[in-house]
């Protein structure tokens, strides 16, 4: 096999780069390479595509410049969110988060558990969707930060954020609500004011931009500890040489983004739909998450009795690359947190795959990979 | 051909997987998950480590093959661990490592391998493949000091037509030249000798932290003199010195385990001699043999010379000619003719009753 011609069905997982991120990033490697709090005319120029990314980059969520600190990814603003506020509370501080979060909110959240402090983990309904009652019981004066994300990164289901940050705020002014929007901001435009979001995660490689990159967004009004210690840049809020090449990659895959996200996201919804609808003709199975709104680039399969481990080794062997859910530090996958607190059956719980797209994704693929899918399950039985 | 190796991360699997490829073979690396703790925490060491695995996926990306960890776990965890733990209550020795090839790594394996269009299955163990009369057989590894066809003895015909054991021929330190000469890194990796899901740690533990154990009893002498007192039987194995009271001067062992009176057995090294023992759940690679017979009684022994009689289909009585020392219920019989693995079975209590009589 040409490795030319391995279709990439992983984009949940990371994206490739596009071509105007990879160059704007090598731009600003060779030619404004500075230090961009230097007092040079070199850091000027590396601090001017800084602001400019950064100005640009609030513009796409409907946020305000100085509400956006880059980080080194989604994971480094998703702890530093969810752990910096309970470093100087007392006991009486909760947090409320849910089962079906990513991995960095889920460890956060146990990580502040563990210093004593109460967490409540809201479950979900069988189709991926939170429990809003139970939600709505677990948010009391005392809860300092909710933290919901907006999609899930394995089946794609969209929560009901605007409707949870109001009952955060109804009950306690001062929680101060967070998303992680990693998965979210793929295939979504999202305004987080409007939405109610108060502070979010957002990841550079999730929307072909570089890895590396990530923004922590924090409404105005709101101050946290810092997490990382050391020179005073991002005022004085992260610590740390700022990546700009890495900011100027985000800033153009973003623009790359927004320009196409409509016509994008028309694309990857009608070859989605046509892989699911091939698929459901001639295989037995069920689509997660098909009759709540779901992400258009996630489509998490349940197989009828085909164990998605050795489905998913046999599709790479025949070309094709997709994941079972997170992947984990030995490579062997263990049922997903997600399908277990959606009540996934034990006897089915193995046999889900996430089939994921993304912006490369061309007219066609929807059709010719659930093809390779179906004739790669036949050579399974 | 494309053949799925078992790859562990050690030199052994490595080279396999080397030599394979540099054949003309399609390889693929497989490790598999045997163990992770309650909390998902792997073994410290052993072939299921976090460690472990990382070299196995760079050796595999060094050789730019296929490489996949698949999970094991369940079915370790039903026939190994439980089974592990279980023996020791019933104051046997287990050997999970031939309770592991036997009930979960071949069969699965050797189905996975078919489902993946792959003709063969590969792994790093020092066993040969022969094949006499259009039959499989197994024999030992030329290279004796590494041979490991004992706990492969329960892989018979129909099984080996789909396996190649590559370092059946080869010696140990040959082993490692070609690893170094492949440039793996894991050329000069140190063997492990654990049981992989109990590492460097004492196995009592392992067995106390699942089940009560820790009923207190009698250690006695082959008259029911009372010599002293035990905090429960999972710590004791036939043959074993430590922890068991001495007797004017001269060192005593445990002889047998009473698991129904909570009673332990010791005596002198003497009366750890067996001649005669029951081996059931026998198996055997091709047909039944009679003559020219020796047996195993634990990895890599002594062969003794025996002659062997039926009991029934499954069950064999094994008439030693030399008395053996430390014949221990739960570990395995293995028969040979020669270098020629016959069949095997596991050690019943019924040994020790000899010794008493």
């Amino acid at each position: 096999m040409n490795k030319n011609d391995y279709i990439y069905l992983d984009h949940a997982a990371t994206t490739p780069m596009r071509q105007v991120a990879f160059e704007a990033y090598k731009k600003t490697e060779m030619d404004a390479y500075a230090n961009s709090s230097g007092g040079h005319a070199l850091s000027r120029k590396a601090k001017n595509i800084l602001e400019e990314s950064r100005e640009f980059i609030a513009s796409c969520f409907g946020a305000a410049p100085n509400e956006i600190t880059f980080t080194s990814g989604g994971t480094e603003a998703d702890n530093w969110i969810i752990k910096t506020p309970f470093i100087d509370k007392d006991s009486s501080a909760e947090l409320t988060t849910t089962q079906i979060e990513h991995e960095a909110v889920l460890a956060s959240a146990e990580n502040v558990n563990s210093k004593g402090f109460n967490v409540n983990f809201v479950s979900c309904d069988g189709e991926g969707v939170t429990n809003i009652d139970e939600f709505k019981k677990s948010i009391n004066p005392n809860t300092l930060v909710a933290s919901v994300m907006y999609a899930n990164n394995e089946t794609g289901v969209v929560q009901p954020i605007q409707e949870m940050s109001k009952i955060v705020k109804d009950i306690n002014p001062n929680a101060l609500f967070h998303s992680d929007v990693v998965q979210a901001v793929a295939t979504k435009k999202l305004n987080f004011h409007n939405l109610g979001i108060e502070s979010a995660a957002i990841s550079g490689h999730k929307i072909g931009g570089p890895k590396g990159i990530g923004v922590m967004f924090l409404k105005t009004g709101y101050k946290i500890p810092s997490f990382l210690h050391g020179g005073k840049q991002e005022l004085e809020r992260r610590a740390g040489t700022v990546n700009v090449s890495g900011v100027a990659g985000l800033a153009a895959a973003l623009k790359e983004q927004q320009n196409n996200l409509e016509k994008d996201v028309e694309l990857i919804e009608n070859e989605k739909t046509i892989f699911e609808n091939y698929l459901k003709e001639n295989i037995e199975l069920r689509v997660v998450g098909e009759n709540v709104e779901r992400l258009c680039h996630i489509s998490n399969i349940q197989f009828k009795d085909i164990n998605s481990e050795t489905l998913m080794v046999a599709l790479d062997l025949n070309g094709m690359g997709v994941s079972r859910g997170s992947a984990c530090a030995s490579g062997a996958q263990k049922p997903s947190h997600v399908l277990e607190a959606m009540k996934v059956d034990e006897q089915v719980i193995n046999n889900h795959l996430r089939f994921s797209f993304g912006w490369n994704t061309q007219k066609g693929d929807g059709e010719k990979c659930a093809e390779i899918v179906e004739k790669t399950i036949k050579e399974l039985s | 051909m494309r053949i799925l190796v078992a790859m562990s991360g050690g030199v052994d699997s490595s080279v396999v997987a080397g030599l394979l490829k540099s054949q003309g073979h399609e390889v693929i690396g497989v490790t598999m998950k045997l163990w992770e703790g309650p909390n998902g925490e792997m073994p410290e060491t052993g072939c299921c480590t976090s460690a472990d695995s990382e070299d196995a996926r760079k050796v595999a990306a060094k050789l730019d093959i296929p490489y996949y960890v698949l999970d094991y776990t369940a079915s370790f965890s039903e026939n190994v661990i439980d089974n592990f733990v279980d023996m020791y209550a019933q104051g046997l020795t287990p050997n999970p490592c031939v309770e592991c090839n036997r009930s979960v790594k071949f069969d699965h394996f050797i189905d996975q391998a078919k489902k993946l269009n792959c003709e063969k299955v590969a792994t790093g163990h020092y066993a040969k493949i022969v094949m006499n009369n259009n039959m499989y057989e197994l024999h030992k590894a030329d290279y004796l000091d590494k041979d490991q066809s004992y706990v492969l003895h329960m892989l018979d015909s129909q099984k080996l037509e789909n396996i190649e054991f590559p370092l059946g021929t080869i010696s140990k330190p040959e082993v490692r030249q070609i690893a170094a000469s492949l440039g793996l890194k894991t050329a000069f990796k140190k063997d492990s000798q654990d049981i992989c899901f109990v590492g460097k740690k004492d196995y009592r533990n392992f067995v106390s932290k699942r089940i009560d154990v820790s009923s207190k009893g009698l250690i006695v002498d082959k008259n029911e003199n009372e010599m002293g007192t035990h905090g429960g039987i999972h710590a004791y194995t036939i043959g074993q010195r430590k922890g068991v009271p001495g007797g004017q001067g001269e060192a005593k062992y445990v002889t047998k385990i009473d698991v129904e009176n909570n009673k332990i057995y010791i005596g002198s090294k003497d009366e750890l001699t067996t001649k005669k023992f029951i081996l059931d759940e026998v198996t055997f690679v091709n047909e039944v043999e009679h003559e020219n017979l020796s047996i195993q009684t634990r990895y890599n022994s002594e062969d003794v010379p025996c002659a062997i009689e039926k009991i029934d289909e499954s069950t064999y009585q094994i008439v030693l000619k030399t008395p053996t020392m430390g014949v221990a219920p739960g570990q395995f019989g293995v028969i040979y003719n020669g270098t020629k693995l016959v069949g095997g079975g596991r050690i019943t209590s019924k040994v020790l009753e000899d010794v008493y009589e």
